[in-house]
């Protein structure tokens, strides 16, 4: 036996493994691909976890804590107590460090309240006055070398000299945090001077023009809005306070007060009596404040424990004896029975505790709380996504929490137990507004009269809430894809078989490198061309547009007509080059007609002016659904008259061989019956248009209501571009790679070049061509620059044609140059990349699926 | 090819017997002529195929058969740079002339593959083919045009439990059998079968031999085929072509048995093929 040369089996042998590892390492990039975004985006759905848990008496007596604050890196805890007394502690460690105590001239502190943001405080006093204070915490970073002797350690980061703190930080510097607490002159709130029972506060306003309202309740029951004007001297740096003061009206008589709440921009005043009534005050005219809605919040025979707003001012979050947590919105409301039509309503319900919850203290950061409840269980919850960040139970079982803290940036607890005790937790939760259900389920935002699906990732305060569902550009996605699919889909389609069926096979060597030269056209081209130069033109000249969809189709049909007519002589000699020609002058001259037509069109259809037709504003709708059932009513007309046809004529007809004579009359009542069904169509679609008109159905409001001018339609043209080349090259391979053998046999049954086509070519072919449309609609749900470009990217759910849309891809490209890195958006959009891929790759899956289904009735060819 | 080696020394004149006995011709070549592009592969031709008999056309590999049994339903329209010159007259009408309906004209005649080509649907589908191209939805009439084609074509019994079964997972003569009944399903007047056999094995072979002799009368058929003996068993009349000329037609039996010409008689004799 002859042996192989040994080069040739070492070449076979390394071609072999080459690929294998070749193939092995492409199946590993792609897998590494989808576990690095799974990866980055699964913190998105994980809740906190604690770094470290600390507890330690504070040697606070028995004075109820007025006010607690604490710095942003958690270094000093301030607590202040009623009598005037400051206690302030390294927080990590308890170790108290000095500080002044306030002198309130033995005046108690009856009721006090923090601004949203923490900025100031207001301190009310038995003696009916109030003062507004700060707690600041300046720093500063100072190189090692600058460090003061004589300190000594707190931890193994902080060092301190009694009263302030030197933290390291990196870079051998130290930061330097001090405590810095500031009271302003009193202000007499109440004219009879008792004790302000119920004080909120808020502040607005610049540095140098800082407005401070708040609202406040004295034992009398007299509610006050006062605004704190503060201007800075800027030459000699005093700040000289002015106060308006607005009385609200009265009261009811026998209210047994519990909270007071105030709204940021001060336009609206709550006032909660313990029974769970609530007295809103409306004071957006603060000169003439009206009591606008009195209601309940919580169920007969429940008492109210929690009252506050989340930050921002618009979610109040109501907790009752019954265990029950709440968020209402104010809301605009038909059915408001209140003097300006709006409601608290109730929008989102919590877990019930295992007993009522107590306190509360709302994030500084975000729409996150922390609630205590009365058994000592302590939580920290998002107010939006619902999420419970954290819970934490002390070990020592406390019974009652003074006051409970957040730290400034959500990443800490602290919780000052009536035994004196401070229970201090740290934490971490990078992503507290996260859950499945934010971003994949319609979620009830502030302000919103409704739960909705939005995106919405970033806006220009602090109080705003990202909103980050990912339904809207999902839904964007696939309309795009949708879109420009069927505008592509026909086209590709049909080109396929025409080159591959139909056209001399010199011309398909031209026509076939020139469409695939498409592909390569850059897509930010596209994407630019159709932002910049066919948006414009598809607005000004849409009804042109609009009827060119019907024009160029119907010349086209009419010209295929009339050549069939042409004797066999003449259409032999001009088969070719000419016919291409012809053909292409067709749709010339049908979109020259239609750019004639077009403002006939406008006029006859939509009163003149296409936009102003669509936002409802002038014209009928009847014409467009007369448009829209038109080519609707002419399929069903032809078929139902091939239907009776075919069952007329039962027997073949006759084949003739010489078919000079009969030729002129049979294309005459070809033609006749043509007109006949058109005429029919239109009389159907005008019946029915009429009908749907009557009974008030309008396309406008739902399928069309409003045009700009990056719509889907442009997408549509510009992706259609880009998805064209792709399914043609490949469905157009397709339909050549039909074995030759199955054309002859088909059209050795008397079958016409398109019956072979359409009945025997494509459906042998329709794997391929079928993975052809799946590989097109693969790039069309993953295209980015041209929807980023031309889509006008608003993250709306419409299926409006003339409407923009934002897509995965886009919203990728756009917002990912300033995500902060391992922030949410930035995870978000890892996970909005994961999405994508898991629709390409289900498209993918499902096309090779059905693909495969179809090929095993070929495989055999 | 033309195998070029072979040279023979006689005039190639060509000896026609037409037979008769049939029942008048149907079809009539007169003078035709055909080039592929620049290379002519049909010299002047003439022959007449009568009504209702099996005409076998042999002759070695390249010899123009193949080029001409396509010719007669001018399905060699398909290829670029054909030119024709001469007549063929089926029913009285030049089937080259210009304004010929060849949709028409197919649909008189069907035609049989080499190789087996049933289309990849099911098989009734298959065999109603040429009505589905008709326009025609009753399924009545469909079903019983399926099962007078099949029974025809000596497939019913064996297919009639799986009418809506995958054509492809047939057997080779089973498929080519179908392929006939697909013809005849369209009601053609003429048959023309290229090499039916050449891709089936004997038994199958046995099978379409059978069928062309109980189809004979009904259809006149055209038989192209590679096989002499099958050309003995199954034709009336026989025309041997060498090198794109017809050489010599007449009864199969004095083709085989009594051939006029030299060539012929090679051959028939197996000395060349």
């Amino acid at each position: 036996m002859k042996k192989a040369k040994r080069s040739v089996l070492i070449a076979d042998r390394v071609a072999d493994h080459t690929i294998t590892i070749g193939g092995i390492l492409v199946i590993v990039a792609v897998l590494a691909i989808m576990v690095f975004l799974i990866q980055q985006a699964l913190p998105l759905f994980k809740a906190g976890h604690v770094t470290s848990r600390v507890a330690y008496d504070l040697d606070a007596g028995s004075e109820p804590v007025a006010a607690m604050a604490m710095d942003e890196h958690k270094t000093f805890a301030v607590v202040l107590l009623t009598d005037g007394n400051v206690i302030a502690v390294h927080a990590k460690t308890g170790t108290r460090l000095s500080s002044a105590a306030a002198d309130f001239q033995g005046k108690e502190i009856t009721s006090s309240a923090t601004t949203s943001d923490r900025s100031s405080m207001a301190l009310g006093f038995s003696d009916g006055t109030i003062r507004l204070a700060r707690i600041d915490f300046p720093s500063a970073v100072i190189p090692s070398s600058e460090l003061p002797a004589g300190l000594h350690k707190l931890d193994d980061r902080d060092l301190t000299d009694g009263s302030s703190v030197y933290s390291r930080v990196p870079g051998n510097q130290y930061r330097h945090i001090s405590t810095e607490i500031r009271m302003e002159d009193p202000l007499a709130v109440s004219e009879s001077g008792k004790p302000i029972v119920a004080l909120d506060c808020n502040a607005g306003g610049e540095a140098e023009r800082q407005t401070r309202a708040f609202v406040a309740v004295d034992s009398n029951g007299l509610a006050t809005l006062n605004t704190a004007y503060g201007s800075l001297n800027l030459l000699t740096g005093e700040t000289r306070t002015t106060v308006e003061q607005t009385r609200l009206p009265q009261i009811p008589g026998g209210v047994e007060l519990h909270a007071v709440a105030l709204t940021p921009a001060s336009g609206m005043v709550l006032i909660a009596g313990k029974n769970g009534d609530v007295y809103r005050y409306n004071t957006s005219d603060t000169n003439a404040p009206v009591l606008a809605e009195t209601t309940r919040v919580l169920p007969e025979g429940v008492d109210l424990t929690v009252f506050g707003f989340l930050l921002g001012g618009q979610s109040l979050v109501v907790g009752g004896t019954d265990g029950s947590l709440n968020i209402f919105f104010l809301l605009d409301r038909d059915a408001a029975n209140t003097t300006d039509g709006r409601m608290l309503l109730r929008t989102r319900e919590f877990e019930r505790g295992g007993s009522s919850f107590v306190r509360f203290d709302p994030s500084p950061q975000g729409k996150s709380f922390a609630i205590a409840e009365a058994s000592g269980a302590l939580k920290v919850i998002h107010g939006t996504s619902q999420k419970t960040l954290m819970s934490f139970t002390p070990d020592s079982g406390v019974a009652e929490y003074r006051r409970i803290l957040l730290a400034p940036r959500l990443d800490g607890l602290m919780a000052v137990g009536s035994d004196g005790r401070a229970h201090f937790w740290e934490f971490s939760v990078p992503h507290p507004e996260t859950t499945f259900g934010a971003l994949f389920r319609k979620v009830w935002y502030e302000g919103h009269p409704e739960p909705t699906f939005t995106w919405q990732s970033s806006a220009a305060t602090d109080e705003y809430e990202s909103k980050f569902s990912l339904v809207p550009l999902i839904f964007g996605t696939i309309k795009a894809a949708f879109y420009s699919l069927l505008f592509a889909i026909p086209i590709a389609i049909l080109g396929a078989i025409y080159t591959s069926e139909f056209v001399h096979h010199r011309m398909r060597s031209v026509i076939k490198p020139a469409m695939e030269m498409m592909v390569s056209l850059p897509s930010v081209v596209l994407g630019f061309v159709a932002a910049l130069v066919l948006a414009p033109i598809v607005e000004t000249w849409i009804a042109a547009v609009i009827l060119a969809f019907f024009v160029i189709p119907l010349a086209l049909i009419t010209t295929a007509y009339l050549w069939q007519l042409l004797p066999l002589r003449i259409a032999l000699r001009l088969e070719g080059v000419p016919k291409f020609c012809l053909i292409s002058l067709t749709v010339i001259a049908a979109t020259y007609g239609a750019y004639r037509m077009g403002p006939v069109f406008e006029d006859l259809f939509f009163a003149g002016d296409f936009k102003s037709w669509l936002n409802g504003s002038r014209g009928s709708p009847e014409p467009f659904l007369f448009l829209l059932f038109m080519p609707v009513s002419l399929i069903a007309i032809g078929l139902l008259a091939s239907r009776l046809r075919g069952s007329r004529r039962g027997d073949r007809p006759e084949a003739r061989v010489h078919t000079r004579a009969g030729r002129i009359r049979p294309a005459m009542v070809d033609i006749v019956r043509w007109l006949v069904m058109l005429m029919g169509a239109a009389l159907c679609s005008y019946g029915i248009s009429r009908m749907l008109g009557s009974l008030g159905l309008d396309a406008r409001g739902s399928l069309v209501d409003t045009y700009v001018q990056r719509n889907t339609l442009v997408v549509g043209f510009a992706m259609g571009f880009a998805v064209i080349p792709v399914i043609y090259t490949i469905a157009e391979d397709a339909l050549n790679s039909v074995p030759e053998h199955l054309r002859a046999a088909s059209l050795a049954c008397g079958a016409t070049r398109w019956q072979t086509a359409i009945h025997v070519v494509l459906p042998t072919a329709i794997s391929g061509v079928f993975s052809a449309v799946m590989i097109g609609m693969g790039r069309a749900v993953g295209e980015t620059m041209i929807v980023v470009m031309s889509a006008g990217n608003t993250p709306i759910m419409d299926i409006n044609v003339f409407n923009g849309l934002r897509a995965l891809s886009a919203t990728i490209a756009v917002e990912l140059p300033e995500a902060v890195k391992n922030g949410t958006l930035y995870r978000i959009l890892f996970l909005a990349g994961l999405v994508l891929f898991s629709m390409t790759f289900v498209i993918n899956t499902v096309a090779e699926l059905v693909r495969i289904r179809f090929r095993k009735r070929a495989m055999q060819l | 090819m033309v195998d070029s080696r072979v040279t023979y020394t006689e005039s190639l004149e060509t000896i026609n017997y037409p037979k008769h006995g049939g029942r008048g011709v149907v079809i009539e070549i007169k003078d035709f002529s055909l080039w592929y592009g620049h290379q002519q592969a049909l010299f002047n031709n003439t022959l007449s195929i009568e009504r209702g008999l099996v005409t076998a056309l042999i002759g070695p590999s390249g010899c123009g058969k193949s080029t001409l049994i396509r010719s007669l339903n001018r399905m060699n329209d398909l290829i670029d740079g054909l030119r024709t010159q001469g007549q063929i007259h089926f029913s009285d009408e030049n089937i080259y002339n210009p304004n010929v309906d060849v949709i028409g004209l197919r649909k008189r005649m069907g035609m049989v593959f080499q190789k087996p080509n049933p289309f990849p649907m099911t098989i009734s589908e298959n065999v109603t083919y040429p009505l589905k191209v008709d326009g025609i939805r009753d399924r009545r009439l469909l079903d019983e045009t399926a099962e007078k084609a099949l029974r025809a074509a000596a497939l019913w019994d064996e297919v009639k439990e799986r009418l809506h079964a995958n054509a492809l997972g047939l057997s080779g003569g089973q498929q080519q059998r179908l392929c006939i009944a697909r013809a005849i399903a369209g009601d053609p007047e003429v048959l023309l079968m290229d090499e039916p056999c050449s891709a089936l094995d004997p038994l199958a072979t046995a099978k379409i031999e059978d069928l062309i002799y109980q189809l004979r009368g009904q259809y006149t058929i055209i038989i192209v085929t590679h096989n002499m003996q099958q050309a003995a068993r199954v034709s009336d009349n026989t025309a041997f072509m060498y090198l794109g000329k017809l050489i010599e037609y007449g009864d199969t039996r004095t083709i085989f048995t009594n051939p006029k010409h030299g060539r012929t008689q090679d051959y028939v004799t197996g000395r060349f093929g």
